[in-house]
């Protein structure tokens, strides 16, 4: 909690002197982690700011890396604002911090990509590294693929590819009806869903393709719900997240719609218990996620991980790619043998990793991160229902099966140039 | 003729749900000229105080109490904030309504935490009750849908048939005289904002439990309700009803409906190159523009006719 | 010499200054803020123009100030395509006129009315821009905004911009004429006018003036200086993104104004440098940073409407009678001060520990608060915070009569020595 220390000391800190003062043991390895921490997001940014700590601290329990050097995350809240994202990032640079994360919100990251992207042509030797754990906007390992970047989640095409991939084994799907918000991800979705149902579930026909206007915008969902039954659709594909997904299906489910929904979002813990136990296993609510506490195949170090993070936190451990993210970049401290960027980016490009079901790799022509995702639905039925700040949600994923690495590899259209090692 | 029909029963549902949220408004607005800017922030404390007193009594002391918090909050609220602010003028009325939002907004997050909470409907009315075209309709909606029809009958009766209905309609016109016939104005401007903010509260808890209950939803509702009551008119409730049920089955109908500016224009015979900009424009369904089309009729209404449908004063 | 210095000291001062900050707050990240806060006051004397000096509240002011940066945007983003060659360094040029034609065409139809009407008609503007970016993609292209690199064209006198410290040179430069001409355009006949319809438009009616033409020119020349800023900030950032137009920067104007003190020319800029500075520091520390906002924002709205620099103006008759007689002040307000910072303390620390609680850390107990390590399940912090609030509030309760007390008497002062 050495974060927290500083935090509160030093509340009325002076424009000049904005360096925190090594608590830690001498130079400490920095990590910027740029989030929502105000606002009504805020609770993302806690979240990823929680498995943040737990592995660094972690690491830093084990003897640190190189030798005996911490790592120290550093916060700093953009307040959901990309604006203020590009000004957070300025502040940790200016701190000689050589390292950044983020992912909360495309347009974020987009914002650290290309602000990067010119200082670290314009600062040769003093690069800046880029960790993008959540944020998911294809064109980040394609077209606007670049060397300090690495991303530790699978981008959209990536996931709705997989979730094609099932929809074909799936006997109930056969007429699908897209539903997505009407911005820059939902577009996305709905353009890489037209490409990956023709292509990896030629069975399923398409009834319907709505856009609606996003962010909580629609309050009411019957009539939508009424043009999914109009068209007989037995499965809905959608991108939808927070409000714009669970009115959707909480209307779906009063309206007694009986549909399978395909989602990335809509069953993630916080929907789920908006929606209450009735709602989110009134139908199958499917989605695509690195691993979850029910999978039968966990093997007893992830479970173990699971029990201390449920006892440190009091809350049940949902994602694992910060758990990859902090061994492959301790991994290539070690391997590197320095905390320079350019030299751990090399030591990241190919880099395999333990994974829960099989091994996690680094593609090193994009920098996009590969590992077997595991489908599951929302159930009462489980051995450990889910627990947030204490409260338990009395239900939890249930595995439908497991999409392959190899079946998330997607070609990437980047060109990286690379630095001199 | 189906989907007509579907459609209009539909808009009703919202129509009645948009006016449960306007009703303490328009009540508000009409009585003071207050633009309450904070109300979808009291129909937001609605929701979630409903979801911690059900949770130790259940739903139906909440549906009692719940509002009864609220509207005593609101009550403080004007007697020890508004009227303070009030001698300096409606801009500053308008500002400290709009920061109050804001402290409401973060003092939920403060109690309750940032993800959203589990309110969800009560179980006894959780049933079907009727399916009209194939779709369900559960006993919960109807009920809301009782309590909308209700609340308008009620508040149209206090306005118009009780003594403290003629005398809130009196200092809506003519403040002055109402105060220098002994009556404290004041106080009914302290219980007017007290029961306005009740009935933001009532919405709350009946419809948070649909809409989900977390602390953006102020936020998302705000803007709609400025609509509704500025269309229906200043300070009238039948106008608040009409606007309502126009935006209700408005946006349902438009949803229904799906038809683009493009199919139109292929009616008419104009062609649209696929890979232009304008198509992009000519492509928008109006069921994509259906949420622009609230503030569009909005900002026309003001200007055109600032004391909207039933108004009968200008804003 | 010793008039023109009074006249125009302030400015030389003001200049003089703009010119050594840099030199003074050396680090990258100072830079960032002075060249947002550049921006942000140009921003935000415009907004004042409309609320301080028209007396219109707008909830969508930011219209002006994002329209003028995507605009601003497509043109740099032009250049870089081969469009013909605009130079980076008069691009708030560009921007005021982009907010000027705005402002003229929404002005048009919004400034008919005042008052709560306009406040409504602004908000529904707002709204409507806002949706806009998200359905009109090839303009706005959504959530991601637009990049550009302002690091475009020939280069003047070696000046590429793409260095911070020469955009900050070309916000410095922008922000000091925008000043200058906007303080100007309060002492022309036009902005004693504009003071008027808002104090008393049918008496300005009457005198002959027609307020909607007013109240239509103020809203447009507020809507060009907007725009100006807009486009310096769009420079700045080098990205523009629908916050830009949104209520979020709207409503963050409003604040600043307001807080700052819309009553004054100073009080804007003040307001300003003051929130762009907690915003960009107290937000890392403490969760609560909005929360404190909003409740400073409330209590200047009911107990100081006119702001920071209200409070600090109200001392001028003082200051130019005698400043002895401000001397008198320093022990009561110092009394009032001490209480009131006894009484912050308390309420933040629990306020703190709530968050603590229900956010932070549910279901651990150690915390820091004020570097002090407590345990938020003992009540003993509770209880010490609880204590400094009724002893804050018991203070204040004291002292603030004696403030006033004194302030009248040293008014009474004034007027005996301005009557003698």
């Amino acid at each position: 909690m050495r974060i927290r220390v500083a935090m509160a000391g030093l509340l009325g800190l002076a424009m000049g002197s904005m360096a925190l003062p090594a608590l830690a043991a001498e130079d400490p390895i920095k990590i910027a982690l740029i989030e929502p921490f105000s606002g009504p997001v805020a609770a993302i940014g806690r979240d990823t700011l929680e498995a943040f700590e737990f592995y660094a601290d972690r690491v830093n329990a084990a003897g640190g890396v190189l030798g005996g050097r911490k790592i120290e995350i550093v916060v700093f809240d953009n307040a959901m604002n990309a604006e203020k994202t590009t000004q957070q990032l300025r502040k940790a640079i200016d701190q000689d911090i050589r390292y950044i994360s983020q992912g909360t919100g495309s347009n974020h990251a987009l914002n650290i990509i290309k602000a990067l992207k010119k200082y670290n042509r314009r600062n040769p030797g003093k690069e800046v590294m880029f960790f993008n754990h959540s944020a998911v906007t294809t064109s980040f390992t394609n077209e606007l693929c670049m060397f300090w970047h690495f991303r530790f989640d699978h981008n959209v095409d990536q996931k709705v590819a997989a979730l094609t991939t099932f929809m074909n084994t799936d006997q109930d799907v056969n007429k699908v009806y897209m539903i997505n918000q009407n911005y820059a991800y939902g577009q996305a979705f709905q353009k890489a869903a037209h490409k990956y149902l023709k292509e990896r579930a030629p069975k399923a026909k398409l009834v319907g393709d709505e856009m609606i206007v996003p962010f909580g915008k629609v309050l009411d969902f019957t009539p939508y719900i009424a043009k999914i039954k109009a068209s007989g659709a037995d499965t809905v594909l959608t991108g939808n997240w927070g409000p714009d997904a669970t009115r959707l299906i909480t209307a779906g489910a009063n309206a007694g719609l009986k549909v399978k929904y395909y989602s990335i979002y809509a069953g993630i813990p916080a929907a789920m218990n908006t929606m209450g136990t009735k709602v989110s296993t009134f139908t199958p609510i499917i989605q695509i996620t690195e691993s979850h506490e029910n999978d039968p195949d966990v093997p007893a170090w992830k479970v173990e991980e699971q029990n201390d993070w449920l006892a440190q936190y009091n809350k049940s451990e949902y994602v694992d790619r910060f758990r990859i993210l902090f061994e492959m970049m301790v991994k290539a401290f070690n391997e590197a043998g320095s905390a320079d960027p350019t030299a751990v980016g090399y030591a990241l490009e190919g880099m395999t990793n333990r994974g829960v079901k099989s091994e996690a790799w680094m593609r090193p022509d994009d920098h996009q991160i590969h590992f077997p995702m595991v489908i599951s639905h929302v159930s009462t039925d489980v051995k450990r229902p889910f627990i947030y700040n204490g409260e338990n949600y009395k239900m939890a994923y249930k595995t439908d099966g497991w999409i392959a690495r190899e079946d998330m590899l997607l070609p990437s259209s980047c060109k990286m140039k690379r630095p001199r090692k | 003729m189906d989907i007509l029909i579907f459609s209009l029963f539909n808009g009703i549902l919202y129509g009645m749900l948009l006016f449960m949220l306007s009703s303490g408004l328009t009540l508000i607005f009409g009585m003071m000229g207050v633009l309450n800017f904070a109300h979808a922030s009291f129909f937001m404390l609605g929701a979630y105080f409903a979801y911690q007193i059900s949770k130790f009594v259940g739903f139906w002391p909440a549906l009692i109490i719940a509002p009864v918090v609220v509207g005593v909050i609101g009550a403080i609220v004007e007697r020890y904030g508004l009227r303070r602010v009030h001698k300096f003028g409606h801009v500053a009325e308008l500002l400290f309504t709009f920061g109050l939002a804001y402290v409401i907004e973060e003092a939920v997050q403060m109690i309750w935490g940032k993800v959203p909470v589990s309110y969800h409907i009560p179980e006894v009315m959780n049933f079907t009750l009727f399916s009209l075209y194939g779709l369900e309709y559960s006993a919960y909606r109807v009920f809301m849908l009782l309590v909308a029809v209700s609340m308008f009958v009620a508040l149209f009766f206090l306005l118009t048939r009780t003594r403290v209905g003629l005398i809130i309609q009196g200092a809506l016109t003519y403040p002055n005289i109402v105060a220098s016939l002994g009556h404290n104005v004041p106080l009914v401007f302290m219980m007017v904002f007290g029961l306005g903010c009740a009935l933001a509260g009532l919405a709350g808890v009946l419809a948070g439990n649909i809409l989900g209950t977390e602390p953006g939803m102020a936020i998302q509702l705000g803007p709609i309700v400025f609509v509704v009551i500025v269309i229906g008119g200043l300070g009238s409730l039948n106008g608040a009803l009409v606007a309502s049920l126009f935006i209700g089955i408005m946006q349902t109908t438009a949803v229904s409906y799906d038809v683009s500016m493009n199919g139109f224009l292929n009616v008419i015979g104009v062609q649209v190159d696929f890979d232009s900009a304008w198509r992009m424009l000519v492509d928008l369904t109006v069921a994509q523009i259906s949420p622009i089309l609230p503030y569009l009729l909005l900002t026309l209404m003001l200007i055109v006719r600032p004391r909207g449908l039933f108004g009968v004063r200008d804003v | 010499m010793k008039t023109l210095l009074r006249k125009y000291g302030v400015w030389v001062a003001a200049a003089i200054l703009f010119a050594v900050l840099p030199a003074v707050f050396t680090s990258n990240f100072a830079l960032t803020l002075l060249c947002k806060m550049g921006v942000l006051i140009i921003f935000a004397i415009a907004y004042n123009m409309l609320l301080g000096q028209g007396g219109m509240l707008s909830f969508g002011h930011a219209i002006y100030f994002g329209m003028a940066g995507y605009c601003s945007i497509h043109l740099l983003n032009g250049m870089a395509e081969g469009m013909p060659y605009f130079p980076v360094s008069l691009f708030p040029l560009f921007g005021a006129l982009v907010g000027l034609v705005m402002g003229i065409a929404i002005g048009y139809v919004s400034t008919r009315r005042a008052g709560t009407t306009f406040a409504m008609i602004s908000l529904g503007f707002g709204e409507m821009v806002t949706a806009m970016t998200l359905i009109f993609v090839t303009f706005f292209n959504g959530e991601d905004g637009i990049q550009a690199d302002r690091w475009v064209g020939p280069e003047p006198f070696g000046i590429t911009y793409g260095p911070q410290i020469e955009v900050y040179y070309l916000i410095a430069i922008w922000c000091f004429l925008a000043m200058i001409a906007m303080y100007a355009i309060t002492k022309t006949p036009f902005g004693r006018m504009s003071n008027a319809v808002r104090d008393n438009p049918e008496r300005a009616e009457f005198v002959g003036y027609n307020t909607q033409r007013v109240r239509w020119l103020a809203f447009s020349l507020s809507a060009m200086f907007a725009g100006a800023a807009g486009s310096l900030h769009a420079i700045n950032y080098e990205h523009i993104g629908f916050e830009s137009v949104s209520a979020i920067q709207s409503g963050a104007v409003l604040f600043m104004v307001f807080i700052g003190g819309a009553g004054h020319f100073l009080g804007p800029i003040i307001g300003t440098v003051l929130l762009v500075f907690l915003d960009s520091t107290l937000a890392d520390y403490t969760e609560a940073w909005l929360l404190y906002l909003g409740l400073v924002f409330v209590a200047i709205i009911m107990f100081a409407p006119g702001g920071l620099a209200g409070l600090i103006v109200m001392h001028e008759p003082m200051w130019k009678t005698d400043v002895r007689l401000l001397r008198k002040l320093f022990v009561p307000y110092l009394l009032a001060l001490g209480s009131s910072l006894i009484l912050l303390i308390g309420a933040i620390g629990i306020i703190e520990m709530i968050y603590f609680i229900t956010i932070i850390a549910v279901g651990r107990v150690d915390m820091h608060l004020f570097s002090i390590p407590i345990k938020v399940n003992e009540v003993t912090p509770w209880l010490v915070c609880t204590a400094l609030i009724a002893v804050g509030v018991q203070g204040c309760r004291l002292s603030y009569p004696k403030v006033a007390e004194s302030w009248n008497d040293a008014m009474i002062a004034v007027k005996a020595r301005i009557a003698g």
